[in-house]
């Protein structure tokens, strides 16, 4: 049984690849956290763009629900990882990843 | 009752050890009371004792359940235990006065007695090893109670492991039993000796009397005892004489039944005993030291039980435990009065004409040299008589050949000890020698009683009161045939104390006649540097087992030292930690602390099991 979608499901799952891997990308090769934290969130919300997709296109509103705890988690994270970013911050005076490098086994 | 007889002398080594400081003096009276409540307790058991008392207490382990008994075996040690026991503990308030560690004496003193009360009460193999065990544990204690010196301590500790081999040897009597019976309780054994083959039989009576040998003494592993006379003397009277000692004597009465079927190890037990009743006896000619005379006159005492309780005449060997705890004790003691008068001079050189100065100590003496001769009506008489003939009925004449031979010998060296000690001139350098308070002199006094006339419960042969407890004990149905020996009893009376008289006769020309005591210490000193070497160095047995077993363990362990310790055993450890570390510095090499890094290897990981899954899905 497949629900009512403007366009087909397939258009959704390379939008979604798209801006994961924009995100993949923002993470490995940007050095400011705040954009990293920024890719992240990216990538959450292109799993979540997923979710919602296939919860339309199924009937299944697990999907939806699914959708709403990833935003939680992501939200969480951004938390912390804002927390980390300015404890870093004031620490070192500088904000670039590959400077903080001190748990160098 | 006969579990609070067991576990007063516990609670009062407990309570010496923890309130020691605060007990005092008070420590010695509240340890012989823990001592001579049981005493009592014994008393009032007597009745139903003898007849055969069972107590379960707990069950170990389905099969095992762990409890006291009482017998006439187990009955006659507790009396002396308890008793002898409480004598000495009253003793020791005097012997012991100010040491700075007198409370602590008497927690060892009441912990031994409760080990030995352990022994002899189990009714199984197990408790009767950890009771063995714990007395070996006490001895060591006391031995090297003055602990300030070398000796004490290199004597305490040879004792110890001496026993400590011994105490393997029990251990390993038990696995083979409970192999053979699936039994470890005494009276389930014994009436399954039939599953044990003969050399099963004799394996375990032989790893059975590896630990009495240790334990009491007997050659070749007796020469822990005399060093064992470096603890203070009242120790040495109660555990080297009187109770420890004999506790080899108990282990093959109580385990009559499996001797009673193995001819071979009666044999070997009654050798190994009378060897060391001769041996004992030689080597105590040749001492100065009053205690090491009277621990070689004590291993040549044990010499006769073994060779007694060996041969199978159960009733005269623990008659002659039964009479040796008093006068061994009341000899013991006495040469504590002696030690104590002369502040710790135990050479018998520097004594003489003490009996003058210490006549109480001379009287106790004499009547305990008496009865250790086997004078007619003392104590001694009646039991080296049962023992010596013993062995001729049971059909050992060597051995009751040597038993007679020992009696001479037994005399010349008591004798020798006395006229030393008391008669001629004082020799020594204390001024003037000091009686003892009446802590010391009691005790003395009351042992003087039984060691006279102790042995007439022995009178009688069969018809006497001793035949009657033992009764059931060792019933005479379970003896081997005994031989009718040609030589009757009287004749061989006879025939010892003639030799007794001969030795006490070489004794008193040598040591205490008019001549001999004319310029006695240049006499005794022309002796001692003309005393041949190999008396001198006890059969030089201490040298050959250091060669055999001390020199082998020690180049062993030199050869595990040097190269399996730090090449197999040290290489496996080494070689495990250093692969460890070499894996630890290749993974080091991925935690460059560069976040984009870890990232990319994230990425690269779940693109790895992305591909894994499309393959494997397109399979």
């Amino acid at each position: 049984m497949t629900g009512e979608l403007p366009v087909a499901i397939i258009n959704y799952v390379f939008l979604s690849s798209v801006i994961f891997f924009i995100g993949v990308a923002g993470v490995l090769l940007r050095r400011n956290p705040l954009i990293i934290l920024m890719s992240i969130e990216l990538m959450w919300n292109a799993a979540n763009l997923l979710f919602l997709s296939f919860a339309k296109a199924w009937a299944n509103n697990a999907g939806q629900i699914f959708a709403f705890l990833v935003i939680t988690v992501a939200a969480a994270e951004a938390a912390i990882g804002l927390a980390i970013v300015v404890t870093v911050f004031r620490a070192a005076k500088n904000v670039d990843v590959d400077d903080v490098r001190s748990l160098q086994g | 009752m006969m579990l609070a007889l067991w576990l007063l002398p516990l609670f009062g080594a407990i309570l010496c050890w923890f309130l020691g400081p605060q007990l005092k003096a008070a420590a010695g009276w509240l340890a012989s009371l823990a001592i001579g409540v049981p005493f009592v307790l014994t008393l009032m058991l007597w009745q139903a004792g003898s007849a055969g008392l069972h107590q379960a207490l707990f069950s170990w382990m389905p099969g095992f359940t762990f409890g006291l008994q009482l017998d006439p075996l187990s009955l006659l040690w507790t009396f002396i235990i308890t008793g002898v026991g409480f004598l000495i503990h009253v003793y020791s308030m005097g012997y012991m006065e100010g040491d700075r560690a007198y409370a602590r004496f008497f927690a060892y003193m009441n912990f031994f007695v409760f080990a030995m009360l352990t022994l002899v009460l189990s009714d199984n193999f197990v408790g009767l090893l950890v009771g063995w065990g714990l007395v070996g544990l006490a001895s060591y204690f006391l031995i090297g109670f003055w602990f300030e010196r070398p000796t004490a301590v290199a004597a305490a500790r040879k004792a110890f492991v001496i026993n400590v081999a011994g105490d393997v040897g029990i251990m390993l009597a038990i696995f083979i039993l409970f192999a053979f019976t699936g039994s470890l309780s005494f009276a389930d054994v014994f009436s399954h000796v039939g599953a044990l083959g003969t050399g099963a039989l004799l394996a375990v009576c032989v790893c059975l009397f590896i630990g009495a040998a240790a334990k009491s003494a007997q050659v070749p592993l007796h020469t822990w005892l005399p060093d064992a006379m470096e603890g203070p003397t009242p120790v040495s009277a109660l555990i080297h004489a009187a109770t420890m000692v004999t506790a080899g004597v108990y282990l093959i009465a109580r385990c009559a039944p499996l001797w009673n079927h193995s001819p071979q190890a009666q044999l070997l037990v009654g050798t190994i005993g009378g060897v060391t009743a001769l041996v004992g006896a030689i080597l105590g000619m040749a001492q100065w030291d009053i205690k090491r005379i009277l621990a070689y006159s004590t291993m040549s005492q044990i010499g006769y039980m073994i060779m007694g309780v060996g041969v199978g005449a159960y009733e005269g060997g623990v008659a002659h435990f039964f009479t040796h705890a008093f006068f061994k004790a009341q000899l013991f003691l006495g040469s504590g009065l002696i030690i104590h008068a002369l502040a710790n001079e135990q050479d018998v050189r520097k004594m003489g004409g003490l009996a003058k100065k210490l006549p109480f100590a001379f009287w106790a003496m004499l009547i305990g040299v008496l009865a250790i001769c086997g004078v007619p009506g003392l104590s001694g008489f009646f039991s080296k008589d049962q023992v010596i003939y013993g062995a001729l009925e049971h059909g050992h004449p060597w051995l009751y050949a040597v038993g007679i031979l020992t009696a001479g010998i037994t005399a010349y060296y008591m004798f020798r000890m006395l006229f030393v000690t008391f008669l001629g001139e004082y020799r020594g350098d204390v001024d003037h020698p000091h009686g003892s308070g009446w802590q010391m002199v009691v005790p003395v006094a009351i042992l003087i009683v039984p060691s006279v006339v102790a042995g007439w419960l022995l009178f009688g042969g069969e018809n006497s009161a001793w035949a009657h407890f033992f009764a059931t004990q060792f019933p005479a149905t379970q003896l081997p045939a005994a031989n009718v020996p040609a030589i009757s009893e009287g004749l061989t009376t006879l025939i010892v104390l003639a030799l007794v008289v001969l030795g006490f006769a070489v004794a008193w020309v040598r040591y205490g006649s008019k001549a001999a005591l004319h310029n006695a210490a240049e006499r005794l000193e022309r002796e001692a540097t003309r005393m041949p070497g190999i008396l001198v160095n006890a059969f030089y047995i201490d040298v050959i087992l250091d060669a055999v077993f001390v020199r082998t363990s020690q180049a062993l362990g030199s050869l595990f030292s040097r190269f399996v310790d730090p090449l197999v055993l040290d290489g496996a450890v080494r070689g495990v930690a250093g692969t460890a570390g070499r894996l630890g510095g290749l993974a080091r090499l991925l935690q460059n602390g560069l976040v984009r890094s870890y990232a990319l290897l994230l990425v690269l990981g779940a693109a790895l099991f992305l591909a894994y899954y499309a393959f494997a899905g397109a399979r």
